[in-house]
């Protein structure tokens, strides 16, 4: 059996027909094979933790230990993990609602602690899985059922956040882009302390003015320059139609992982 | 024998210093001793004071009446003249002016004089604490300026000097603990204080940014194969609500101290309630068990941490130590029972050996979420008859105890920190105390002595009586007889006397 068939369970897939988040997942259980066929790790190495939304049920599909948490706390539950075993190579998915609005001090504390673990946020600007409402990042304007006069507000930047808040690695990518996605994050896992990977996606029902941006996305090299980060988080608001959304390693550099800076978690 | 002193002053004058430096030369000298601490939220100026209780015998209560007032600034005068006893001694700072920051040691040495004890002891102990020429002096200054009034003769006792938290903090440790997790809130900081000070290559204490995290992460670390325990006080607890309901359906084991204080809100925050009792038996959303103890001295605080880390574990429950600023912070001068510490051992499948998986939502037997019917109502089946499970494990713990005349027709009935005040208090009384330890599951050996009983009278640090209530709810007994204090204070072991002896006359 190839190790990406390892991978799956049978559990029917529940996502609407055509959802960026097949693309996702393949794109994820390619990178995990590939670090498996390497041997770099094990499939018993990995745990997941995945917060609630459409992007969660990915844990139904993967067959990795790890924890469907709650609404908004996929971060501290991976956080816990990786301090209950630093061996393990932990990875929390989570979408825009839940970290961005409810778990917001949650990302912005994981920045800080710089544990070793990866966040893939799955960022389509709705919640979905509650029929469209709008997240922090929808665009202003954005009529939805709970927000009949458009959304007043402009959207968050969550890179800008991650870099006010020293994240040491930030990424990008596309949810239509496989090659892409397996590169950045395989890169983000191996990453020594906190990675960050943004999924720029398309919901298919909702917010489907704020679909189809491919046009504005470009692919950067890696770069570990401050200012030129800071350029490149300006780049893109998540509101305009226009403007360039850089994609690829926005920003990454060294600093002590938490399991670096506490002596009890050096023995596993 | 029992005599009460009462040390006053403002915050950052070294009260605490007094009376620590005093209960050791008392508990080296054989006698029991038991430390209240009254302080407001501040943290420099403002009126602190802390009662130290002496006695020949075992006391953990304090009282209202004191035999020596030690009075730092004036204020403590002007407040507490009125609550000395008759023939009392009332020490001022006066003749210390030009001490300094020393004058509370000159005051622990002019105390140790008027109670007579040797100024050799409190020069061995007080150089545990300040072994500077100046503090010495200070020591035999106060200790020359006072005359003899009593005569505390050397006993044979060995009593162990510990606070609720450290005693919490002790059990951990001594459970072997690997990781506690907490925010600060008082009361329940203590114990997290205590842990972070013992840390060593194994034990780490890590302080997240809010309550929800500690919670979170309390779950993830203990999923990945850790014995861990999270601590908070009612507000903390209150954020902590949605993760405790995730434990019910993930079973993952999770053993939280919840240390009260007066509520709602921000309350009373230094001083002490049993308030919380409900939201300890029934926060979370969601029916599932969870074991709810509440130690009432510092052993049974070393004992019970064990017993429900153990029982966490076992039964991959949740479970809730529930103390209150009185236990927390009150210094215990009582001998240590050292009870078997039960192991903790984790025999559950965790991630790295098998694959594991552990969720928030109904289960099927991959762990992946399923929504089907049969399936949804035997894993709710299973989860809640785990407290009959529990329940017979429990048996063979101590659940409740009997205290008092052990044959009277009189019962008195409370739960966790309100202990001390009531054994003390029922001394010279025609009653016996059942003690409740165990709040969730139910004992049953509370019915039957219910039954047994003519007059009830039921003793707790809040307003409504949320023991009776459940005792209400569990058997259909009312109790008749109440005493409540809610007044953010503990019960002082005098006026409880009389206000048991006016009920039962």
């Amino acid at each position: 059996m190839k190790t990406k068939d390892k991978l799956k369970t049978n559990e029917e897939i529940t996502w609407c027909p055509g959802c960026p988040n097949f693309m996702i997942l393949e794109s994820f259980k390619q990178t995990i094979a590939n670090l498996i066929d390497t041997k770099e790790y094990t499939q018993k190495d990995f745990a997941i933790t995945t917060d609630i939304g459409c992007h969660a049920k990915m844990f139904d599909y993967l067959n990795l230990s790890g924890i469907y948490g709650l609404h908004g706390r996929a971060i501290p539950t991976g956080l816990g993990i990786t301090l209950g075993d630093p061996k393990l190579k932990v990875i929390t998915f989570a979408g825009d609602g839940a970290v961005y609005s409810e778990g917001i001090s949650h990302l912005i504390h994981a920045f800080r602690y710089n544990s070793d673990m990866t966040l893939i946020l799955h960022d389509n600007q709705s919640f979905s899985l509650t029929t469209g409402q709008s997240t922090p990042t929808s665009q202003q304007g954005y009529i939805s059922k709970a927000s009949p006069q458009g959304e007043h507000n402009l959207p968050l930047n969550p890179i800008k956040l991650a870099l006010a808040s020293n994240a040491t690695f930030i990424a990008r990518t596309n949810a239509r882009d496989i090659t892409h996605m397996i590169e950045v994050f395989t890169k983000a896992i191996h990453h020594k302390g906190f990675s960050f990977v943004e999924i720029i996606q398309d919901c298919l029902i909702f917010n489907k003015d704020a679909n189809n941006k491919d046009k504005m996305m470009y692919k950067i090299e890696d770069n570990k320059d401050y200012t030129k980060a800071q350029k490149l988080a300006e780049e893109y608001d998540y509101n305009s139609k226009d403007g360039k959304i850089p994609l690829g390693i926005i920003y990454q550099t060294k600093a002590k992982s938490l399991q670096e800076k506490w002596p009890q978690l050096q023995n596993g | 024998m029992r005599y009460n002193i009462l040390i006053g002053g403002s915050a950052g004058q070294g009260i605490n210093k007094i009376s620590q430096i005093v209960s050791e030369v008392l508990s080296d000298q054989g006698y029991y001793t038991f430390n209240y601490r009254d302080y407001p939220s501040l943290i420099r100026g403002g009126h602190n004071f802390n009662v130290l209780s002496i006695s020949n015998k075992q006391i953990m209560s304090t009282d209202s009446k004191f035999n020596i007032i030690i009075a730092l600034d004036n204020t403590t005068k002007i407040l507490h003249k009125k609550e000395l006893e008759k023939g009392g001694v009332i020490l001022t700072g006066e003749s210390f002016k030009d001490l300094g920051q020393n004058l509370n040691i000159a005051l622990a040495g002019a105390l140790i004089k008027i109670i007579g004890i040797s100024q050799e002891i409190l020069i061995r102990i007080l150089k545990k604490h300040f072994n500077t020429p100046e503090a010495i002096e200070a020591a035999r200054l106060g200790f020359s300026n006072q005359e003899n009034k009593w005569e505390l003769k050397k006993l044979k006792n060995k009593t162990t000097i510990l606070s609720g938290s450290k005693a919490v903090a002790l059990g951990a440790k001594k459970s072997k603990l690997d990781l506690y997790i907490a925010y600060p809130m008082t009361p329940a900081t203590g114990v997290m204080h205590e842990l972070a000070k013992i840390q060593d290559k194994k034990l780490m204490v890590f302080q997240a940014e809010n309550e929800i995290a500690v919670a979170n992460i309390g779950l993830g670390s203990s999923f990945a194969g850790k014995r861990i325990m999270i601590g908070t006080s009612g507000g903390g607890f209150d954020l902590m609500g949605e993760a405790l309901s995730l434990q019910g359906i993930s079973e993952i084991p999770l053993t939280v101290y919840l240390a009260s204080r007066p509520g709602p809100g921000t309350g009373i925050p230094t001083y002490t309630a049993q308030e919380d009792l409900n939201i300890a038996l029934y926060s979370g959303h969601g029916e599932f068990a969870r074991i709810v103890c509440a130690p009432g001295d510092t052993n049974e605080a070393i004992e019970k941490t064990n017993e429900l880390l153990y029982l966490s574990e076992k039964y991959k429950a949740l479970s809730i130590i529930l103390s209150d600023k009185h236990l927390a912070e009150s210094e215990y001068a009582i001998k240590e029972k050292t009870k078997r510490i039960l192991p903790i051992t984790i025999k559950r499948s965790i991630p790295r050996q098998k694959t594991t998986k552990a969720s928030s939502y109904e289960i099927n037997k991959f762990g992946n979420s399923t929504e089907d019917p049969t399936i949804s109502k035997l894993n709710i089946d299973r989860r809640n008859k785990k407290i009959d499970n529990i329940q017979l494990n429990l048996d063979k713990l101590k659940t409740t105890k009997i205290y008092g005349k052990k044959k009277s027709k009189n019962l008195i009935i409370g739960w966790g920190s309100t202990k001390g005040a009531i054994i003390d208090a029922i001394e010279d009384i025609d009653a016996k105390f059942l003690q409740v330890l165990y709040l969730s599951p139910f004992p049953k050996e509370i019915e039957t002595e219910l039954k047994k009983a003519n007059k009830i009278v039921l003793i707790e640090n809040n307003v409504t009586g949320q023991l009776g209530e459940l005792i209400r709810q569990k058997t259909g007994i009312k109790i008749k007889y109440k005493i409540l204090k809610y007044d953010g204070r503990p019960f002082y072991c005098n006026e409880l006397n009389k206000q048991i002896k006016k009920i039962l006359k």
